[in-house]
């Protein structure tokens, strides 16, 4: 059991919410100055 | 009523004043059609990302996903990593860039005009409008539902009374301000749901001594799942559901990817994406929207299941016999009965936040794809703003009305069939239109037509959920559903999505290439 939860698909779930949040806010700030493309495309 | 009244009614107030006083300061931004329709194309990146999270993220999600948590499990927690995965990463990096540039290029100011625009056919803004028009109130009404399920207990209103006055006052910001009022009150209800939905965490696990404690004392009552969950493939609150089972397919098509696909192709959130000035607007948006869904939507799943815990150490029921076997009574209960008094205000107030921000949301995208995409397509009276608030107060009316016809325990089906119909009529059609330089008009109304059709069909005639109340099947055939089970449990998403999606490829691959690449306004 891991937190005690028995099923690995849980925790695997638990696991992806928590790193994709990281992943948005990494994604944030490294595109936080963003320049648009000059042909709008 | 567990709550002092005064106090209840005085915050309420002072909630209100504050809603329309933001809602006031929006109609005073809004000058023309373009301001009421898209907010003037120039938002903040954390209004569009509050605004966003807000919308997306309702009583649905709170009150009827919550007590799907208690009911069927933490298996829920797939829904949250969609949410952010698909909702806000995929929504707004894939689609929501490439949907703002050619949204500013075309001059669109809704959904089905976007389409329209991108496709050159009115047709299929016809089309899309209608869609919107006949099952946006099946998830207004399911949200407005939740609203009045918790201030009924709360403020000992009646039902309907609650539900009216929710109706009603929602109704008033969205009506005068357009979607400049409707965005900046999603802001100031989303960092009033953040809070709550923040301390509502907080006092579970002290309630339930912590995460890890709840969780094992959740997997210690596996015994106590109800024997009619367990025969259906049910194997705990903290496992998921046996491979294949009903149940297994109701958590994971209906509930998860219903919700969690159906998010990319929703109207009143596509929207959002045409409101802001550039990408980069966006890109700060995702920082912003990633923490928001994962503290709303993965709170509501954790607490609803953690509540089985508290309902079972203080009265000796699982939640859903607690809540007399209402899933949507659950969360309600949990709160007037778990929590403090004072809280119980706070999370009134942040229901009513998650309720106000999506209702006004829905009737801003109803009332303008009545009057902008329907009614006066094409004509100038559809830029009127006078028109559009009466197609506003019109949708508004209608919902309110199916909201009384509607059976209890519907919130979180109606919102994942209203989600699932979207993905399964728009998504294809959508995303070819926005990333491919010669989207082919024939595909994207062939695929529209197909995967509302099919969805309604295996709705109507094999879903066992909704062909059972709607009663199509019994009377035409003379049985619940044409095909037994597994079946019966599959969402019509799974079936409609893949259908809608092969006749787009099909038919862009064979019609795409003849057609013009979209390069100037429609």
């Amino acid at each position: 059991m891991i937190f005690g939860i028995p099923d690995l698909q849980i925790v695997l779930g638990y696991g992806l919410a928590l790193g994709l949040t990281l992943a948005c806010i990494v994604y944030g700030w490294l595109y936080w100055n963003e320049e648009d493309k000059p042909d709008g495309s | 009523m567990a709550v002092n009244p005064l106090l209840m009614a005085a915050l309420v107030l002072i909630y209100l004043a504050a809603t329309l006083i933001i809602g006031y300061l929006g109609y005073k931004k809004t000058k023309s059609s373009e301001d009421y329709l898209v907010a003037g194309r120039c938002s903040h990146p954390v209004i569009i990302a509050l605004s966003y999270g807000a919308t997306f993220i309702s009583t649905s999600a709170i009150i009827g996903f919550g007590g799907q948590a208690a009911n069927l499990g933490m298996g829920l927690i797939w829904l949250t990593v969609l949410n952010i995965g698909v909702g806000i990463l995929l929504a707004f990096v894939i689609f929501g860039k490439k949907t703002r540039e050619i949204g500013h290029r075309l001059k669109a100011v809704t959904f089905p005009d976007l389409m329209c625009k991108i496709y050159k056919s009115p047709l299929l803004q016809y089309i899309a409008g209608f869609i919107i028009v006949i099952s946006m109130p099946l998830y207004t009404a399911a949200i407005l539902i939740g609203g009045a399920r918790f201030i009924e207990p709360t403020l000992g209103l009646p039902y309907a009374s609650a539900l009216v006055l929710f109706a009603l006052i929602t109704a008033v910001y969205v009506v005068f301000g357009g979607l400049i009022a409707v965005m900046y009150t999603d802001a100031f209800q989303g960092t009033i749901m953040l809070i709550g939905m923040t301390i509502l965490l907080v006092l579970t696990l002290i309630a339930v001594g912590g995460f890890t404690a709840g969780s094992a004392a959740l997997t210690g009552m596996t015994d106590l799942v109800p024997k009619a969950l367990a025969s259906q493939g049910m194997t705990g609150w903290t496992s998921m559901p046996e491979l294949g089972s009903p149940i297994w397919f109701t958590v994971v098509t209906t509930l998860v990817l219903g919700v969690g696909i159906g998010v990319l192709a929703q109207p009143q959130l596509v929207v959002r994406f045409m409101t802001a000035k550039d990408n980069k607007s966006l890109s700060r948006a995702v920082l912003v929207g990633g923490p928001f869904i994962l503290m709303m939507t993965g709170v509501a799943f954790t607490v609803g299941a953690l509540s089985n815990v508290y309902f079972f150490q203080t009265s000796g029921k699982i939640a859903i016999d607690a809540a007399g076997g209402n899933v949507d009574a659950i969360m309600p209960l949990f709160i007037n009965q778990a929590m403090p008094d004072i809280f119980v205000v706070i999370f009134m107030l942040t229901l009513l936040c998650a309720a106000m921000s999506t209702l006004s949301a829905l009737y801003h995208a109803m009332g303008t794809a009545l009057v902008c995409d329907l009614w006066g397509r094409g004509r100038e009276c559809a830029l009127s703003m006078k028109a559009h608030q009466a197609g506003i107060v019109i949708m508004m009316v209608l919902s309110t009305i199916l909201a009384f016809l509607l059976p209890i325990s519907i919130i979180a089906r109606a919102t994942a069939m209203f989600m699932g119909l979207c993905a399964a009529a728009f998504l294809p059609a959508f995303a070819v239109g926005v990333y491919a330089k010669a989207p082919s008009t024939k595909a994207a109304l062939c695929s529209m037509v197909s995967g509302a059709v099919v969805w309604f069909v295996w709705t109507a005639f094999f879903h066992a959920a909704e062909a059972k109340p709607l009663g199509l099947c019994q009377a035409i055939f003379g049985k619940v559903t044409l095909l037994g089970s597994p079946w019966t449990a599959v969402d019509p998403l799974v079936i409609a999505l893949p259908v809608s999606l092969i006749v787009m490829i099909g038919l862009q691959y064979q019609y795409g290439k003849v057609q013009p690449a979209v390069v100037t306004a429609a």
